[in-house]
């Protein structure tokens, strides 16, 4: 098997034919991949490690070090300075679920009729060579939350998957993850008419499925949503509710007390009025940092340091975004930080929020978030500030191996670039 | 360009003509009257001296630690040592000035904030009744006290063009505004700015009228309509000219549609089309020359990098996102690259928002994309990719003689940025329009607030 030895540019090492190929041929034996010259931010303090050495073995972080060997036989990266960062994830999306939105059959994200409820499990329709998970992918994406967002039945969506990004074969992770409820605004009026008739109904399956499993301790029967709400109840996957308002985030809030479950949000635009509230009720909160206009009655109070206020508060905090979420996973993610740290949110906790926060939030916090050993060898090198919107990604590593740039887009521009290039001659002679 | 001078031309010496013989009697050719004339009127200013700041002119120049000297609302110079007798003085070090934010498509006033029940049955993005509504005039429906429009204002955007929405293939007049807050569109309408047509092609007009059971229902009945619309524009304007000349008794009976398309004809409206393949607006540029009028800029543009010469050779200019893509059919083919690639091929090229969110950050998607062509090695350094959102905005509405650059003479709609504008976390400190500071992050006040806002619990301060 070819080794590559020594330290040489990381873009030098990606234009080597042989080395993907490599990488690709050795999945059985032992393989590490040492990524040197790197200001790593681990995300476990404050501040990046300088001059660090990331190494990964068999898919995992062994060690994050200022200035150390690589050891001897590892594939070298030098990052020539530059920040490697864990790789990005989404907290509350619809990847892999929906390709093309106004093709409709391309979109699996929401069933009209016939599965029970908060049991609608997405896992199903999960496509893997989809173009937007690839480009995702490229954009430093490495896991994503992926998640429903309509059952049929009020107010429930279904069940989320936890999406490891992969370039070849699944890229679902762990079904069952999160289950999630839509409450408030148009959605009310477009089912039962009333948000009240939301929370009641929500409040009634919570207490069918206790009273179910309280009743028959062993029962091999129980109704699909029974057992879709039992994780929730145990307090093992959290209840994830879409709302916005102040006065449902209070309901949300209370909802936690009341059940002793863990709540995310997803959306909250007016979470910054109930900060307190929340942060007791350790509830979580995935906020769009896009979102500062007065877009709906629910979203009066939207602004652009929702997030910083909330972290203020000691709620945690991860970042979605609820336009752009399939279409540019991943980059407009890290934009979003950006804009939230613009805004009040301090600088690592901006990193936070689009990488340790929501592997927190969903549970994957031993794998993904952090550079420690241990965890996934998930990481990215950037060519600059990586919430800085025109930073480009320079590699992106799953499992310690490099994963391919090359996206639909990119083979497009590769094929018009010397038409392009040739004028561009022409005009300068 | 060719094409376009000559145009211009014929379209002066026509309009020239036509004064010239026209009996006093006869009503004037209406194509491009404007019944509701702007109100507007420039808020108190004071003389202003901006010096050590890192100046991009917005047509392509950089001044480091330079100044820039604001009189009677206009740019009187930019340089150094500069004549600081009875102005104001704001020491600009480490930060950043440029022209004002231009945005060329935007639907502010009209999509509403907050969105209800009632705008998704009637809303006023655009009229939908008929794919061809070249009678309506966006500004009729444009909401002054809209939310977005002090939002845009607040991130450094001092002019906006308002189009209607892109079901109808003609969508009607659309409207240059001044985001500032007023009672009422005139007086935010911007001086002897001439309206745009929107019209549209591809897959948003014949998919909804399609399921209305109408047509068009395909892209060639699109087209169909188009030139049959554009023959009858052309009788119209024929029997109007013949009626001024006194070929013919009576004028032709006034038509709200074909005013607009005569002065598209005229040349005296410009046409904003929307478009997204490469394939579309090849033939929409043609049917442009069958008829003798001129495309003043596809917006959208997904797959303009695919013609780029087609598109210099007409003298139209592309107005782009820096990444949206893969939401429809038509968009399947953009790539984050387009921009730089159409500035290396040496078109017009600019940046427009489509969206309340995006106009707020138009200088954020210049830097998305120029770091897209720095991928290929198409670098656009920050002197000549603020074009993409000054001056080029500016040339395409018609006012590139006004606005859009920091240059004597010129309206002084001037930013400073507390960082590089092409940065996430450089904010748009102070606005000026007209000279007048309209805009001013330290001193923020329930003036930037829309009315809708005023006295809301959760409403209040934007950071």
């Amino acid at each position: 098997m070819i080794r590559l030895r020594g330290a040489v540019s990381v873009s030098v090492l990606l234009a080597g034919a042989g080395f993907l190929a490599c990488l690709a041929a050795g999945r059985a034996a032992a393989e590490t991949t040492a990524i040197v010259n790197a200001t790593a931010w681990t995300l476990t303090s404050d501040a990046p490690v300088r001059d660090a050495t990331i190494v990964i073995t068999d898919g995992r972080i062994v060690s994050v070090a200022s200035a150390g060997a690589a050891p001897p036989g590892a594939h070298v990266m030098d990052a020539a300075g530059k920040p490697v960062t864990p790789g990005l994830m989404q907290a509350a999306t619809q990847l892999g679920l929906v390709e093309v939105s106004a093709a409709t059959e391309t979109v699996d994200s929401s069933a009209k009729s016939g599965v029970p409820g908060p049991a609608f499990d997405v896992q199903y329709a999960v496509n893997a060579n989809s173009a937007m998970v690839q480009l995702a992918r490229a954009d430093g994406l490495t896991r994503a939350l992926t998640h429903p967002t309509g059952s049929g039945v009020v107010p429930f969506a279904g069940q989320g998957v936890l999406l490891h990004l992969f370039e070849s074969g699944d890229i679902v992770e762990r079904p069952g993850t999160g289950v999630f409820v839509t409450i408030g605004g148009r959605s009310a009026k477009a089912s039962v008419g009333s948000r009240a008739a939301q929370w009641q109904m929500l409040r009634a399956a919570l207490d069918t499925a206790k009273s179910n499993l309280a009743a028959t301790a062993t029962a091999t029967n129980r109704p699909a949503e029974t057992l879709a709400l039992q994780p929730v109840l145990a307090g093992k996957t959290p209840l994830a509710i879409a709302t916005e308002r102040a006065s449902d985030l209070r309901q949300a809030a209370k909802l936690a007390r009341d059940y002793g479950i863990r709540i995310v949000i997803v959306g909250g635009a007016e979470a910054w009025m109930v900060a307190q509230d929340l942060a007791a009720a350790k509830v979580a909160v995935i906020v769009d940092p896009f979102a500062n206009l007065p877009a709906s009655f629910d979203a009066i109070g939207a602004r652009l340091d929702n997030a910083a206020l909330l972290r203020r508060a000691g709620v945690t905090v991860a970042l979605h975004l609820s336009s752009v979420q399939t279409y540019n996973a991943g980059s407009s993610l890290r934009e979003g930080a950006g804009l939230a740290v613009a805004n009040g949110l301090p600088y690592v906790e901006g990193l936070r929020s689009i990488m340790s926060a929501p592997a927190r939030i969903w549970g994957v916090a031993d794998r993904q978030g952090t550079l420690e050993p241990g965890k996934d060898g998930d990481l990215v090198i950037w060519d600059g500030d990586p919430l800085e919107p025109s930073t480009l990604v320079t590699a992106v590593l799953i499992q310690g191996r490099p994963v391919s740039l090359v996206t639909h887009q990119t083979a497009l521009r590769d094929r018009y670039l010397p038409m392009i290039k040739a004028i561009a001659a022409e005009n300068s002679k | 360009m060719k094409l376009t001078a000559w145009r211009w031309l014929l379209t002066a010496l026509l309009s020239l003509c036509a004064c010239a013989s026209a009996s006093a009697a006869r009503q004037p050719v209406p194509f491009a009257l404007d019944p509701y004339p702007s109100t507007y009127r420039p808020a108190p200013r004071t003389d202003t001296l901006i010096v050590n700041a890192t100046i991009l002119d917005g047509a392509g120049a950089r001044i480091d630690n330079g100044e820039l000297l604001i009189r009677d609302g206009r740019i009187v110079a930019l340089g150094q040592g500069l004549d600081r007798n009875g102005v104001i003085v704001i020491d600009a070090k480490g930060r950043w000035v440029t022209p004002g934010i231009i945005d060329v498509h935007s639907h502010n006033g009209t999509y509403s904030m907050p969105q209800t029940e009632l705008d998704v049955v009637a809303s006023d993005v655009s009229e939908i009744s008929d794919p061809n509504v070249a009678d309506t005039w966006i500004e009729h429906a444009v909401n002054a006290q809209d939310a977005a429009f002090s939002a845009a204002l607040r991130s450094g955007v001092t002019t906006l063009q308002v189009l209607p929405g892109s079901t109808p293939i003609f969508a009607g007049r659309s409207v240059v505004l001044k985001p500032i807050r007023a009672s009422d569109v005139q007086a935010m309408k911007f001086p002897g700015a001439r309206q745009g047509l929107k019209m549209s092609c591809g897959e948003n007009a014949k998919s909804y009228f399609s399921e209305k059971d109408r047509a068009p229902n395909s892209r060639q009945g699109e087209i169909a309509i188009v030139r049959e619309a554009f023959l009858r524009a052309q009788e119209y304007r024929d029997g109007w000219r013949d009626y001024e000349k006194g070929k013919r008794k009576e004028p032709p009976q006034r038509d709200l549609k074909l005013d607009t398309l005569a002065a598209v004809l005229d040349g005296d409206i410009q046409v904003h089309m929307h478009c997204y393949r490469a394939g579309d607006m090849s033939v929409m540029l043609d049917v442009a020359k069958e008829f003798g009028f001129h495309i003043a800029a596809f917006h959208h543009a997904a797959e303009a990098y695919k013609i780029a010469p087609q598109l210099k050779a007409a003298g139209t200019c592309a107005a782009v996102w820096s990444d949206w893509w893969g939401f429809k059919m038509e968009i399947l083919d953009a790539i984050r690259a387009n921009a730089a690639m159409l500035e290396a091929a040496g078109d017009c090229v600019m940046m427009h928002s489509d969206s309340p969110v995006v106009g707020q950050r138009l200088n954020i998607e210049a830097a998305k994309a120029a770091a897209a062509g720095r991928r290929v090695g198409l670098d656009v350094p920050p002197q000549r990719l603020i074009r993409w959102v000054t001056s080029t905005p500016a040339k395409v509405l018609g006012l590139g003689e006004r606005i859009g650059t920091l240059a004597p003479g010129f309206n002084a709609d001037v930013v400073i940025w507390s960082a590089s504008p092409f940065s996430i976390y450089g904010k748009a400190d102070q606005v000026f329009i007209d000279g007048a500071l309209v805009y001013d992050r330290a001193a923020p006040n329930q003036d930037t607030l829309a009315d809708f806002e005023l006295g809301r619990p959760e409403a209040g301060e934007h950071p």
